[in-house]
């Protein structure tokens, strides 16, 4: 070393020290308080491409960017007040100009009376430790990214079960934030019996190494935190991690199929009743319409008043009302196409009002009507089955005596009427059942009331909604096209 | 809907035939003999003439050999027949026939149909048989313009 910068070392220390600042792969060079180059070693002549000859003497500035006297001062004076700097990153200058970042770790140097005459400094390429870090940093980021995007549920778990992360589908799908999950058994999600079978599947996988799921892929049931139970497709790879099994479940729901499924086979179901239903009328109406002929032309040659003559008349009612039946199915399997027209919905409301207040039954029923609409598009003859079935729902509900408001909105392209009655509500149970054809409540009646308004509010674009607002009593909401 | 389709039935009017009334020639085509002995002894009660066919090779038998008719009651499905072809064939035979069609189900298009080759209603079994002799009064009278 040099003895004009005051060192005043042992001549086999000094060689010893020497060659291991030679053999090092970091560049170590020693500059005074200004910043002058005292030693090279070869490492420094590695790294920047000058021989300690082209160095030392020179300014460490020549290392540095044309914006670098700031960064050098500062470091300079740090080093002068004695301070020592750890990994310090740099981007530093080679003599071809190439661009390094350096990891650099300065260490004041100090004379016999412990002044600081200068600084001993350690550079380490790490450019391409950088660029590593960069590229693993950014692929973990897509990847992240996919997991983040991906619509179906992405679970990792550990050996024992454990989840390690949580994407943003299973958060949608499972109803639970990540961090409501992440550190628990994964068997949460799972209804019984799997729940309680589920670490005795990974226990079992564990020691047999019998595969029963993974790489096949399952249609299984997935337990949402509200409590309600969805199908999914769940699918299980496996990895390892330092020396750690872990478990990647892919869930896809299953439920938007299951339904869309569930519709094809509801339509199928119907076009086969409507196939049915149009024999049944042929089948039934023509005998139904002989015996009530005959019965009629019977029925008036018995005396007048007799109690065969009223037998007749109620056996013809009695045909009637099976002839109802026939059109109430006919009406539901196969209802007309409607021919929309523009019309005016009060209007239809009022003669639909009128005919429900000519059964005798319904005199306790007050019906008010508020707001205003556009007029709709709509097939009046239809509409008016769907209102007449709606208001002696509600008429019935209200056993006869009450209020039926009746509001009238709109959006922009929506008309909405709301029927609300005074009656008892509807039971939770019956609620999910109301549109389903053939189910009744009611002691006589044939369950396709409200499934036939369905159909027929459909077939006109329109939708059709019951609720049970806790104020009390039900509404039914529908929406039909403006014209 | 029931049978009622044209109002409360008027009893007495069936049972005692308006005099101005004319004595009208009514074909009755239709395979259901049930239906076929109703509607010949309601419009028989009413002063008319019933000839009855049980199938559409009886009624066009009926119309070269018993003509002519003022009114055909004609059910739309029958044994030889299950379309639009047997009326369209009896309206060119005799265009002057008011024709009332009977259907237990007529989809929009046989209605339709029905209704442009000049049927005067399209009704539906089940019905009231006594207040089909005013709609056959009615009918025959559109047709000859009064």
């Amino acid at each position: 070393m040099d003895d004009a910068a005051g060192f005043r070392l042992e001549d086999e220390t000094v060689r010893i020290l020497d060659a291991l600042i030679e053999s090092s792969d970091d560049a170590i060079l020693a500059k005074d308080l200004r910043g002058t180059i005292l030693s090279w070693n070869r490492g420094a002549g590695r790294m920047y491409g000058y021989s300690a000859q082209e160095a030392v003497g020179r300014s460490v500035s020549v290392l540095m960017r044309a914006d670098g006297g700031e960064e050098l001062t500062d470091l300079l004076e740090r080093i002068a007040r004695g301070e020592r700097i750890e990994r310090h990153n740099a981007v530093r200058v080679t003599k071809t100009g190439r661009l390094i970042e350096v990891s650099l770790t300065l260490s004041p140097i100090r004379n016999a009376s412990a002044v600081v005459i200068g600084a001993l400094a350690v550079a380490r390429d790490v450019t391409e430790h950088n660029r590593a870090i960069d590229s693993l940093r950014e692929s973990e980021e897509r990847l992240r990214s996919i997991v983040d995007s991906a619509v179906d549920a992405i679970i990792l778990i550990d050996a024992r079960g454990c989840v390690e992360s949580f994407n943003f589908g299973a958060e949608q799908l499972f109803g639970y934030a990540a961090a409501e999950v992440v550190g628990k058994n994964v068997s949460m999600l799972m209804p019984s019996p799997y729940r309680d079978d589920h670490d005795g599947y990974l226990a079992n996988y564990l020691d047999t190494g019998i595969a029963k799921i993974i790489g096949v892929g399952r249609d299984v049931t997935a337990l949402r935190k509200d409590g309600r139970m969805l199908p999914v497709r769940l699918s299980v790879g496996e990895l390892t991690i330092r020396g750690e099994k872990k478990f990647t479940g892919i869930l896809h729901d299953l439920s938007a199929r299951m339904q869309m499924e569930e519709q094809l086979r509801e339509q199928a179901a119907l076009v086969r009743l409507g196939e049915m239903a149009a024999v049944i009328a042929h089948e039934v109406r023509n005998p139904l319409a002989a015996v009530r002929g005959a019965i009629e032309v019977i029925g008036r040659r018995l005396p007048q008043g007799s109690r065969e003559a009223a037998v007749t008349a109620d056996i013809v009612g009695r045909i009637d009302t099976l002839n109802q039946l026939v059109t109430d199915l006919l009406l539901f399997a196969r209802p007309p196409k409607p021919r929309p027209l523009a019309m005016e919905l009060p209007t239809l409301l009022g003669v639909t009002t009128s005919l429900l207040g000519q059964d005798p039954a319904h005199h306790g029923i007050r019906v008010e009507m508020s707001g205003s609409v556009p007029p709709i598009l709509g097939d009046s003859e239809l509409l008016k089955i769907v209102f007449v079935n709606v208001l002696i729902n509600s008429a019935q509900a209200m056993k006869g005596t009450g209020t039926i408001r009746i509001s009238l909105t709109s959006t922009e392209t929506m008309a909405r009427i709301v029927v609300s009655d005074e009656g008892p509500g509807i039971a939770p149970e019956v609620r999910d059942k109301l549109f389903v054809p053939f189910v009744t409540t009611k002691s006589r009646g044939t369950g396709l009331g409200l499934s036939t308004v369905k159909r027929l509010v459909e077939a006109h674009r329109g939708e059709i909604h019951v609720d049970c607002p806790p104020s009390g009593g039900t509404s039914v909401t529908i929406l039909l096209p403006l014209a | 809907m029931t049978g009622a389709r044209f109002g409360p039935s008027d009893r007495e009017k069936s049972l005692h035939p308006m005099e101005n009334s004319p004595i009208l020639r009514v074909l009755v085509v239709d395979d259901e003999a049930l239906i076929r002995w109703s509607l010949s002894e309601v419009l028989t009660e009413a002063g008319h003439i019933v000839v009855e066919a049980a199938d559409g090779q009886a009624a066009i038998l009926a119309l070269e050999t018993a003509p002519p008719f003022d009114v055909i009651l004609l059910d739309y499905r029958l044994p030889d027949s299950n379309d639009l072809n047997l009326l369209s064939t009896m309206r060119q035979r005799t265009p002057q026939s008011a024709v009332i069609m009977m259907t237990a189900y007529g989809t929009p298009e046989v209605t339709s149909g029905a209704l442009s080759l000049g049927v005067y209603q399209v009704l539906r079994k089940p019905f009231e048989v006594h207040d089909l002799v005013e709609l056959v009064v009615e009918a025959y009278n559109a047709r000859a313009g009064t």
